[in-house]
């Protein structure tokens, strides 16, 4: 047998019935891993295509969390240089390694949609119209970044959070903002705030102060612990705004009002008449 | 006249004694190579680390990066570990010429080998509870040091409720030192295992150190990337016969080591599903036999 069957075809004989024996074990189990995220997807082919020498590198060497921290530690300085392009460049390398890392992609929107056009409106050299076009590119290339975000990680509420932080300071769309915190509440994990949030968006967005008013006030309805100050003020403003018939208003004072008068009594308590300051 | 009777003693086929042995005799034979010298950069790192200076990062991003950084450096140094450990061990017997001795014992050849293996084993297991030991030591301060303060920044809005402050952080706790992070170690550690095998299956035809390291690294890396590199040959060249044939090939004949990165995943907050946890235990029990196989096969008929 032996001098008919040589040991290295025996040898590769082996290799290739394991090798058929494995293999629709190991597609079964790389489905599974990447279906519960225990395994980081595979980038597709045109972000394999943009990747950088290095990160190349760590995708086939099995460091690519390493590589990525890299990149990430790239756009930090990136960042401190004011150097946009070369700081979204490093974080969209990050997120081609690590797709399902939510920081990468918050940082992303985060630098993209409110450092960057933060910057741009300190310029004073720039040409104003310069300035706009580049101050609306960033912004909305930061929504994209995020809505591409949001393909890999349906369920993130980090990322949605980062967008409705554009939406708000850079963008002034309170209805965007809203809608934002809309698509947090519809999530499992949605954290409480949402909720207040939603509704004081919504408050700001035109046309749609009544569904603010109604959401707010049966959050306020629900307990004490809603019975925020921002949340009071929020009702306080749409009752008149909305003319809400007064037996149908909350029965509570605007808090800053209260504030005011909190202080006023201190103040006048701590001065006795002729002007003697209390040193108390 | 004197008569000598031959007493026949029966020798098993694999004595655990014996093997037990010759694994001892490694590992004590890698610690005096001063291999474990790497788990002191490994604690300089991991230390430093911890006081990096992330002042963009939220806490719960600060402790994912610790986290990363401590975990990818380890699964990093463990099959690095695996490969330069291993390498050197069958042509170090032979050039001390420890090698004769032993075999020249009743020593079968696979107990060598499994000796060898166990010895590299038990020694990346015990390097990998080191190096998680230290890691869950730095994760633990600095997430105390993180949720002391988050909780003074957040007490003091008083727009903020009590359950929101919770929620806030629960979120830092998640990324903070788990028990489900041992999982990453182990996944390190199952990759180690492998790959310690495919180097000692090397070594046993191997002429020098030098070559099976060079050679295990390669093979290494293609097993890392075989997948990703299949996906974008057949993409680039439209499913070319002969290059999927050619992938088929190495798919069939090289490990897929990219499966053993799941430690990415688990340190990055994945939910870990134990059967897939198994599934890997016994995949990686699977490689070593067949590795084991073929190195006895070849180690068997080897001339010294």
């Amino acid at each position: 047998m032996n001098g008919t069957f040589p040991k290295w075809l025996k040898i590769v004989l082996i290799f290739f019935v394991f090798g058929l024996v494995r293999s629709p074990f190991e597609s079964s189990l790389r489905k599974q891993m990447q279906e519960t995220r225990m395994l980081l997807p595979t980038p597709g082919h045109s972000a394999m295509a943009q990747m950088g020498q290095s990160a190349l590198m760590g995708l086939l060497g099995g460091v690519r969390t390493l590589v990525a921290t890299g990149y990430l530690f790239d756009s930090y300085r990136h960042f401190d240089n004011d150097d946009w392009d070369a700081n979204r460049k490093s974080l969209l390398l990050a997120t081609y390694l690590e797709p399902t890392v939510e920081s990468h992609w918050v940082d992303l929107v985060w630098h993209r949609g409110i450092n960057a056009p933060a910057w741009l409106e300190t310029r004073s050299t720039l040409p104003e119209i310069e300035k706009r076009i580049l101050y609306h590119e960033y912004t909305r290339d930061a929504i994209e970044l995020g809505e591409a975000g949001l393909k890999n990680l349906p369920d993130s509420v980090e990322i949605r959070k980062q967008m409705s932080e554009v939406y708000k300071e850079k963008i002034k769309d309170p209805c965007g903002t809203a809608r934002m915190y809309k698509e947090i509440l519809e999530l499992k994990n949605a954290p409480m705030y949402a909720s207040r949030f939603y509704g004081y968006y919504l408050a700001d967005c035109p046309g749609r102060e009544r569904d603010a008013y109604e959401h707010l006030v049966n959050l306020y309805w629900e307990g004490k612990q809603n019975h925020l100050p921002t949340l009071l003020k929020k009702i306080l403003t749409l009752q008149e705004e909305l003319d809400i018939p007064m037996p149908l208003w909350i029965p509570e004072k605007d808090p800053d009002a209260r504030k005011a008068v909190n202080r006023r009594f201190e103040k006048r308590n701590r001065i006795l008449p002729g002007g003697i300051r209390l040193p108390w | 006249m004197t008569t000598f009777t031959e007493t026949k003693v029966k020798i098993p086929v694999l004595s655990l004694s014996r093997v037990w042995t010759i694994a001892a005799g490694t590992m004590t034979q890698l610690v005096r190579m001063k291999t474990f010298y790497f788990l002191l950069i490994f604690a300089v790192l991991v230390a430093g680390v911890g006081y990096l200076d992330f002042r963009l990062a939220t806490a719960a991003s600060q402790l994912e990066t610790i986290k990363k950084i401590s975990f990818g450096t380890m699964d990093l140094f463990a099959w690095l570990y695996a490969i330069v450990a291993t390498a050197l061990l069958i042509p170090r017997d032979l050039e001390d010429r420890t090698l004769y001795t032993i075999l020249s014992k009743p020593v079968r050849r696979v107990e060598y080998l499994v000796g060898k293996l166990l010895g590299v084993l038990i020694l990346i297991g015990l390097s990998l509870g080191l190096m998680f030991c230290l890691c869950m030591v730095m994760l633990a301060i600095k997430h105390g040091d993180l949720v002391s303060s988050e909780l003074i920044k957040l007490s003091s809005d008083p727009n903020i409720t009590q359950v929101e402050i919770e929620e806030q952080i629960a979120l830092i706790n998640e990324q903070g030192p788990r028990k489900e992070l041992g999982v990453a170690a182990l996944a390190s550690f199952l990759k180690s295992s492998v790959v310690a095998a495919m180097t000692i299956l090397i070594s046993t035809f191997a002429s020098s150190s030098l070559f099976t390291i060079i050679t295990s690294i390669f093979f290494f890396l293609i097993g890392h990337a075989h997948g990703m590199m299949t996906d974008y040959w057949l993409h680039k060249t439209e499913g070319n016969l002969v290059i999927r044939l050619a992938t088929k090939v190495m798919k069939l004949l090289i490990p897929d080591f990219q499966l053993y990165s799941f430690s990415e995943g688990v340190v990055t907050g994945a939910t870990i599903v134990p059967a897939v946890v198994w599934s890997m235990g016994f995949l990686t029990a699977g490689y070593l036999f067949i590795f084991l196989l073929i190195s006895l096969m070849i180690f068997m008929y080897k001339e010294f």
